[in-house]
């Protein structure tokens, strides 16, 4: 996983830097625009964070000028302004996701991390506490011990430990694990949820529930 | 157009009793000096005569010039009453048109002065929003490089807690910045209604999910939704700041392990966004006066008192009414109620 980050402010180019290497990313980081426009039309790039407001081209030219070359590179904006104009025209320039400075870095992890989801291959491990599942060949494992999970089961669990650490509605559930057309009960989300519960109980994960809205899938407190 | 005149007004309310007035004493005069005086004592009581009567007419004039002025003063009394009738926040010119000629240049001053208030007020707002816009970015860099550190030192208590006072710091920081920002975007008499576009109230609610839930945890507070599809006429980003002010209070003046509850439904006269907390209450007295600005009801829960006057100015630019309500137990349900319809909308949403 490449990703360029373009922001001219040093610090906090800084610490998104550590913070994206901590997540086992490699990332080239520029200061200006015209030097992201030139890396990216010679390097293969996974992923683009773009600050807005920088010096030379700003980002809306850096990302009009690789949209125009054709590249579907995912791209998430930073900005400091939150302006409905500028999100809108960011949007419209082909911008994949916006985020507002200052932001929790948390979060802008969980976000690269969708955009790089939906252009790259997934991993084919996943863990989070004692969990592991293996999208290849669709097992699941707690502390090294095979699971049984429905083809449903496992759906919402991989759509959950995908989302670790978010909040996702029901209807998000049930978006990610049906085709279109398929129809799910939010009463049925329960019932799946309930039965996962039982299987991953004592292993120092959760499913927590967020009153009237969805699920949270976290590690329980030590 | 040619405009009123006090002077001309006053000319024709006067010219008439003052020419009647004084061709009555002239011809009086005339008319006594006609009678032959035949003894000091008549000519003593012609004169008295005389005296009398021009006191009475006199009089008779002062009581005319006295009306004439009223009337001719009225617009002055009109204007007066306009401005005192107006609200604090309103900077609007007065109308030029309608007023008397020798006020003409009055009200010219008045609005020329007006002006360059709104001016000064609006290079406040745009000063404002332009230092906390500019402090986002380092914020940024100070909170990401915090945040780097804290897992960094995860293992060693001492700094840890170190790190962690300075997160918690910098979030206020963040916070202060971001209500100045929603404070000068939310002004009244910046406000353009041009802005307002059809929002999901649910959605903008959902937008912010993961920070409430993350804002809960950390006083174990039971956080729950009921979020029914809710269209209202308003800006987006206004109607986050109002959703993000109330539910923090929320979440603020709330013990902790108690509830709070967010919800957006359809009221009958059109969307409503509802908080319930588990908070102390307020009492009616207190309920008018939280909405002022640095109101705070409990100095011990930190603060800057701003956040409620942000809330009543955004309902302000969107035509919304703001209940305060005791909770169904203990606490308080803020309740916006926004006005219904929406031009050339449905007005629910499918489910």
């Amino acid at each position: 996983m490449h990703i360029l980050l373009v922001e001219d402010d040093s610090v906090l180019a800084d610490g998104i830097l550590r913070i994206f290497k901590g997540h086992g990313m490699v990332v080239d980081v520029v200061k200006n625009g015209n030097d992201a426009d030139a890396l990216l039309q010679r390097t293969e790039i996974s992923a683009v964070v773009l600050d807005i407001g920088l010096p030379g081209i700003d980002g809306f030219e850096v990302i009009r000028r690789l949209r125009a070359r054709g590249s579907q590179v995912p791209v998430l904006l930073l900005t400091a302004r939150d302006s409905v104009q500028d999100r809108v025209y960011g949007l419209e320039l082909g911008a994949d996701d916006y985020l507002v400075k200052p932001f929790a870095t948390q979060e802008l992890v969980a976000r690269v991390r969708a955009l790089l989801r939906r252009s790259a291959p997934q991993p084919l491990e996943m863990h989070l506490g004692g969990l592991s599942l293996n999208t290849s060949s669709r097992r699941a494992k707690i502390n090294g011990k095979a699971i049984d999970l429905s083809v449903r089961e496992w759906a919402v669990l991989e759509y959950l430990l995908q989302q670790a650490s978010r909040v996702v509605s029901r209807q998000q559930i049930i978006d990610a694990i049906l085709p279109w057309g398929a129809e799910l009960t939010l009463n049925a989300v329960e019932v799946y949820i309930s039965r996962i519960r039982l299987k991953i109980a004592d292993t120092g994960i959760e499913i927590r529930t967020i009153r009237g809205f969805g699920y949270m899938l976290e590690k329980t407190e030590p | 157009m040619s405009k009123p005149s006090i002077r001309i007004g006053l000319l024709k309310w006067l010219l008439v009793p003052l020419l009647v007035v004084n061709l009555a004493g002239a011809g009086l005069a005339y008319w006594l000096a006609w009678i032959p005086a035949r003894t000091a004592f008549d000519q003593t009581r012609i004169l008295m005569g005389l005296v009398w009567l021009e006191a009475g007419l006199a009089l008779l004039l002062a009581v005319v010039v006295w009306l004439a002025l009223g009337r001719g003063l009225l617009p002055l009394k009109k204007m007066t009453a306009d401005l005192e009738a107006r609200s604090d926040d309103d900077l609007s010119a007065l109308d030029e048109q309608h007023v008397p000629l020798e006020l003409s240049p009055v009200v010219q001053a008045i609005n020329r002065l007006l002006d360059k208030v709104q001016q000064d007020a609006k290079a406040q707002q745009n000063f404002l929003a332009n230092v906390a816009h500019q402090l986002r970015t380092p914020l940024a860099g100070f909170r990401t490089q915090l945040e780097w550190l804290l897992q960094k030192h995860a293992g060693e208590p001492e700094s840890a807690h170190s790190i962690a006072l300075m997160t918690s710091s910098t979030e206020r920081m963040i916070r202060q910045t971001n209500q100045l920002l929603a404070l000068a975007r939310a002004e009244p008499a910046k406000f353009e209604k041009e802005r307002l576009r059809v929002v999901e109230l649910n959605r903008l609610v959902e937008e912010s999910i993961q920070h409430f839930v993350e804002q809960a945890d950390r006083k174990n507070i039971d956080i729950g939704f009921n979020l029914q599809p809710t269209r209202v006429m308003g800006d987006h980003f206004l109607l986050r700041d109002l959703i993000d002010n109330l539910v923090d209070n929320a979440i603020r003046y709330s013990p902790s392990n108690s509830k709070v509850t967010v919800s957006t439904l359809h009221g009958k006269d059109g969307g409503i966004f509802s908080v319930e907390d588990s908070g102390p209450g307020i009492t009616p007295s207190e309920q008018e006066l939280i909405f002022n600005r640095f109101r705070r009801l409990d100095d011990s829960v930190a603060g800057n008192g701003l956040g409620l006057a942000i809330v009543r100015d955004i309902a302000k630019d969107h035509g919304a009414r703001i209940s305060v309500e005791s909770g169904v137990s203990a606490g308080t349900i803020f309740s916006v109620h926004f006005p219904f319809p929406i031009l050339g909308m449905p007005s629910k949403l499918p489910a």
